[in-house]
């Protein structure tokens, strides 16, 4: 308790050092800074949204959807403090906290982050905006093994060092949940992507590492790798067997020259413990999963700032590329997909997307499943 | 005493991590605020210091004087960016012109931020810099050998990005706001070479 005390005290006192500095600063009500010429300043709005159409060929009927809708409200403070959150309206009815931190930028090399936060792990959890990348829906890759749009609580730091054109990112993050109420909400099909708590009453009994390096010194070529490692919550740390380890390592490369991109990226996860976690809850949770895409991209460009994009990706993602004990893998999370469509850009921040999808697993004498899907992407 | 009895504590929080797992998160945010803290020290005359570390190691002086360069309205009023007293200067070297800098903004996602840009006596950029950076994201830009493409170019050149400009994969609203206002900047220049200001 004491280093408690100590580090209040360190830290009122550092507040009490730091509000003496600004004391020539203006003391405004929210009414008097919205009617100041200021309020462009230090207030950011923004947003994205994706609009599909998903129709899987064959008996099913097609699908509209507002698939999401984001409104993005920064405030700040000054030059070394700000605040941006996120608010994600999904399919219509459901409201998520997409993200809420205050950055402090403690020197030019490193900013200090609190709150909600995405976890850097490849590239679409980062860099979710429709506009930013190809196809309808985000890659599956990013679905099945990196469970976009992963974002948990935590603190950490992030910061560039120019000179040798490399970004990092460290953070200590509260993990997935896999054991509620006595249920084991992770399993086979989806991996991980049932634990994630999104901030909401989050249950903590340890906290998981994540870091990410990117490196962008060689002339259209971004390389990152991520790494993200710990151990599953559990509201009861009396059976071991409730949580699994998580270890789950990212490569990613994304290029760029004149109208051509290609992008790629490969994700690892290891669970640990998942034997004693499946015997515990029934469920089908297997120890490693792994997935990966390529994509290719060639613009052309039309008049102003118009730019047609066709693409092609190939994926392959398998939920159950080892499992423990007695349970047997199921072919059936052995997926792999073809997607091939275009982008039509129509302004910065603004696009048409049409695509086809052909998705096939491992079973044996499986059909193949089709899908077309068409989009609005916006970001702003 | 009590220091060394808190460290003591802390330990011990840390040991116990597995069996009482509530307090390895209390832990992190200890340090979390320790760091914060410590870190907090940084110093205020930065941006003046990296201004005039980068000119005397472009130029390889030891001393320079600057003067503002006084434009007219007249004359700004045709420039695609506006050249003020305050940014945009004339380096001297015993007397001697040795070369400009300017000093500009530019939008990232949610936030601005500074560059300077260095010209020599011909008019040819010979350093780009990022000075401060505010937003968390973005940031790739303040990369040195990104910069490194503004390097040589004049104020017949048109900078267009992805194309004579390097694209940046994850920072391409700010790296696109850079190029957009340097080649501005690259105009402006030339039409006021082309009044006889420079």
């Amino acid at each position: 308790m004491k280093i408690i005390k100590v580090s209040l005290i360190a830290l009122i006192v550092s507040v009490i050092g730091y509000s003496q500095e600004n004391t020539t600063s203006i003391i405004e009500n929210s009414g008097e800074r919205l009617l100041g010429h200021n309020i462009s300043n230090s207030v950011t709005i923004g947003g994205y949204a994706q609009i599909d159409y998903n129709e899987p060929d064959g008996s099913k009927v097609g699908k509209l959807d507002i698939h999401r809708m984001v409104f993005l409200f920064g405030y700040k403070f000054n030059d070394k403090v700000s605040f941006i959150s996120e608010i994600e309206y999904e399919h219509v009815e459901e409201v998520f906290v997409e993200q809420a931190y205050i950055k402090y930028k403690a020197s030019e090399y490193m900013n200090v982050l609190a709150g909600l936060m995405l976890v850097p792990m490849g590239i679409i959890n980062e860099f979710h905006e429709p506009p930013t990348y190809y196809g309808v829906e985000r890659p599956n890759v990013d679905n099945y093994i990196v469970p976009t749009t992963w974002r948990e609580l935590g603190v950490g730091i992030s910061g560039r060092i120019d000179n040798a054109s490399l970004k990092y990112q460290a953070y200590i993050f509260n993990g997935f949940k896999s054991y509620i109420d006595g249920v084991g909400v992770l399993r086979g099909t989806d991996g991980l992507r049932k634990g994630r708590q999104k901030g909401a009453e989050s249950v903590v009994s340890s906290p998981n590492f994540s870091t990410k390096l990117d490196y962008y010194g060689i002339q259209g070529l971004r390389v990152g790798v991520s790494g993200y490692f710990g151990k599953t919550q559990t509201d009861d740390t009396t059976i071991e067997a409730s949580t699994v380890g998580v270890s789950m390592i990212g490569f990613d490369a994304r290029y760029k020259y004149n109208n051509l991109e290609l992008r790629g990226q490969y994700i690892v996860t290891n669970l640990s413990g998942t034997e004693d976690y499946n015997t515990l809850t029934g469920q089908d949770l297997g120890s490693k999963m792994n997935g990966l895409y390529a994509e290719i991209a060639y613009g052309f460009e039309l008049k102003g700032e118009e730019k047609i994009t066709p693409f092609l990706r190939y994926e392959k993602h398998n939920t159950h590329a080892d499992t423990e004990g007695s349970l047997v893998a199921n072919d059936a999370f052995d997926r792999n997909e073809f997607i091939f469509g275009l982008n039509y850009k129509v302004a910065d921040g603004a696009a048409f997307k049409i695509d086809y999808q052909l998705m096939n697993d491992a079973v044996s004498g499986s059909d193949t499943a089709k899908q077309f899907n068409a989009g609005v992407a916006i970001w702003f | 005493m009590h220091a060394i009895k808190a460290l003591d504590d802390f330990d011990r929080l840390s040991l116990t991590k597995d069996n009482n797992n509530i307090y390895s998160m209390k832990n992190v945010a200890i340090i979390a605020i320790l760091v914060f803290i410590i870190s907090s020290f940084t110093t205020s005359k930065r941006v003046e210091a990296l201004i005039k570390k980068e000119i005397k190691a472009v130029f390889k002086v030891e001393t320079y004087v600057q003067h503002p360069v006084i434009i007219s309205d007249k004359i700004n009023e045709k420039l695609p960016l506006k050249i003020l007293d305050t940014n945009f200067f004339k380096i001297e070297n015993s007397a001697n012109l040795i070369g400009y800098y300017y000093l500009g903004k530019a939008y990232g996602k949610a936030d601005y931020f500074d560059f300077m840009v260095i010209f020599d006596t011909d008019l040819m950029i010979s350093k780009v810099k990022i000075l401060v950076y505010r937003e968390d994201h973005g940031g790739e830009v303040g990369s040195k050998r990104w910069l490194k493409q503004f390097i040589g170019k004049t104020t017949t050149n048109t900078l267009k990005y992805q194309k004579n400009i390097a694209a940046i994969s994850g920072a391409t609203i700010s790296a696109k706001s850079m190029t957009f206002e340097v080649n501005k900047l690259l105009k402006a220049i030339h039409i006021l070479h082309k009044n006889q200001q420079l």
